[in-house]
């Protein structure tokens, strides 16, 4: 079972700049959980007061009731793998997580089994002066898992990964998460990115919460676009099934059931010109709610 | 207590991951014989015994066989101290430098645990250092001595600065460490850390010397001439003010203290970002 996390009135000033405003909002144990928001919303800052990297203004963030720094041995709990964090050129990717594994006694075996996990055990015996992106990603994650923890926070893992490393990295994820049932809190600014990955959303604009729920409830859903010649008399005829005019004369159904749809439009004898599913636009919902409040979008002078 | 022997044998790895050690390994022990070699020659010379001998005029130094054989056996020491500086200066400034700290910080988030390895750590380097160093100057120190016809060993002495050259070396390292942390970015650490003890502190020291409340009481105290004072070379001037050698090594710790001691408190206050 996996821990959960949760976050109360947390506040970030650094001088004048409040990085992150009274943030409260709670993880669910075995769900992922994609932290959302534009580049320097203060999600990076966020994730770095949850490890006890940045000490919070005011607020508190804790893992199953205690702090970062209050735990025994934290990789066995929590892995993450952050932005801005490096390997040494001169140090193979092996002998780097082998100065982890010795500082919470995590044995060299571990490190060896989570380099095949990743596909990268031959690599990680070359300095990783001469690594790519994606490789780093990788080695980053086993970083992460080297204590077997039940919580991993990700921040940002798809950045700079071509298609093939994104499509590697989900079915990792899912393969951790549905089958190992641990809890994840995957950070990102594309949602689009981790919209297929993640259960429930956090959104936060400008250090502060803008939105929060299942990934399924945010913006109303998927349905169906409906186009024939009298709208308003398919809107009867499909009785219980709820719905709404679309732009163009188009029917919105609530309803992704195109074969039910497409039987009352013929039992009520009625043409259909066109009959799809569509989904939840979420991007437009994302930029929406995050719009006009990025404050590393200056205004013009 | 579980938590430091993980951070120390982290810190150890740190240091024997990179190619940095072997390189110092071969830096350490070319100094120590090099320079064992050029000093015992130097120290043996006829010009030299005569002038030691009415009182150092002409500005030779000034000491007697015991300080003579230290002098041999240490002479490569004000080198290996700065190459011990530069460890220290690196095994914090990589870890900013590389953005390991972090990953670091992570795998052991009391901060105390993770500094003190690294003093404990970086301590131990430095006394092995100090062996392969005295391996170089005694091998050809020893050799140079015996050759010239002074004695090679004159006293038990001798042996008290060979132990204590590997105190110095652990002494330094600490400084380098606190300089690490009090200048972030390694590079500009690196240079500043060894300018000011290789150019800047001695210089001082000269200028300090120059007046006569100076010389007494404020030079002995200075970083370089406390580490001479531990190990007890020959003097440059007989005018020199020396501290004891348990007084130069409670100098020097102090000053290792006070660099070590400001950068663990910066750190522990430090945003990892």
């Amino acid at each position: 079972m996996g821990v959960g996390v949760e976050f109360s009135g947390l506040t970030k000033r650094f001088g004048s700049l409040t990085a992150v405003d009274e943030l409260s909002f709670a993880v669910a144990p075995g769900r992922v959980t994609g932290f959302l928001g534009p580049n320097g919303a203060g999600k990076t800052t966020t994730l770095r007061m949850l490890l006890g990297l940045v000490r919070p203004t005011s607020g508190t963030a804790r893992i199953d009731g205690r702090t970062y720094v209050e735990l025994d041995r934290p990789l066995d709990v929590v892995g993450a793998a952050l932005e801005a964090t490096d390997v040494h050129p001169g140090r193979t990717g092996r002998d780097h997580l082998r100065t982890i594994a010795a500082a919470s006694g995590v044995p060299d075996r571990r490190v060896d089994e989570l380099l095949e996990l990743t596909g990268i055990p031959a690599f990680a015996r070359k300095r990783a002066g001469g690594y790519s992106t994606g490789m780093r990603q990788r080695l980053a994650l086993a970083q992460s898992l080297l204590g077997d923890p039940q919580l991993l926070v990700l921040d940002e893992p798809a950045n700079g990964l071509d298609p093939e490393g994104i499509r590697w990295l989900r079915g990792f994820l899912r393969h951790l998460c549905a089958d190992q049932g641990k809890t994840v809190l995957v950070s990102s600014h594309l949602l689009q990115e981790v919209e297929q990955t993640v259960d429930d959303v956090v959104i936060i604009a400008n250090g502060t919460l803008v939105k929060q729920g299942a990934m399924a409830d945010l913006g109303g859903g998927a349905g169906a676009i409906v186009r024939t010649p009298d709208p308003a008399a398919l809107a009867r005829a499909l009785g219980d099934i709820t719905s709404e005019p679309d732009a163009d004369g188009a029917l919105f159904v609530h309803s992704t059931d195109l074969r039910a749809i497409g039987d009352a439009a013929h039992a009520a004898g009625l043409p259909v010109w066109e009959l799809r599913r569509r989904e939840a636009d979420l991007e437009a919902l994302f930029f929406e709610l995050t719009e006009g409040r990025n404050r590393n979008v200056g205004e013009a002078v | 207590m579980s938590g430091l022997t993980g951070a120390v044998r982290s810190e150890l790895l740190k240091f024997f991951t990179t190619r940095l050690w072997w390189g110092m390994l071969i830096g350490v022990f070319a100094c120590g014989a090099a320079f064992a070699l050029i000093i015992g020659l130097l120290y043996t010379s006829e010009k030299f015994l005569e002038q030691s001998g009415n009182g150092g005029f002409g500005g030779a130094p000034v000491g007697d066989d015991v300080q003579i054989a230290n002098s041999v056996y240490t002479a490569g020491l004000s080198i290996s101290y700065l190459l011990m500086l530069v460890i220290g200066v690196i095994q914090i400034g990589a870890e900013y430098r590389h953005r390991t700290v972090t990953s670091t910080f992570l795998a052991q988030p009391r901060r105390p645990v993770v500094m003190l390895g690294k003093v404990l750590a970086l301590v131990a380097v430095a006394a092995a250092y100090g062996l392969v160093n005295l391996v170089g100057s005694v091998l050809v120190g020893a050799i140079t001595l015996h050759a010239r016809g002074a004695p090679a060993f004159p006293s038990a002495q001798v042996v008290r600065t060979l132990a204590l050259s590997m105190l110095v070396l652990g002494l330094w390292a600490l400084i380098g460490l606190g300089i690490g942390i009090l200048i972030p970015n390694q590079v500009a650490a690196l240079l500043i850390g060894v300018g000011a003890a290789w150019l800047v502190e001695p210089l001082l020291g000269l200028a300090i010397k120059a007046s006569d409340f100076g010389q007494q009481h404020i030079a002995p105290y200075l970083p370089s001439e406390a580490t001479q004072a531990v190990i007890n070379t020959a003097k440059a001037s007989a005018d020199d003010v020396r501290l004891s050698w348990w007084g130069g090594a409670i100098a020097l710790l102090c000053w290792a203290a006070a660099f070590a001691g400001a950068g663990i408190v910066r750190v522990l206050r430090q945003d990892i970002t």
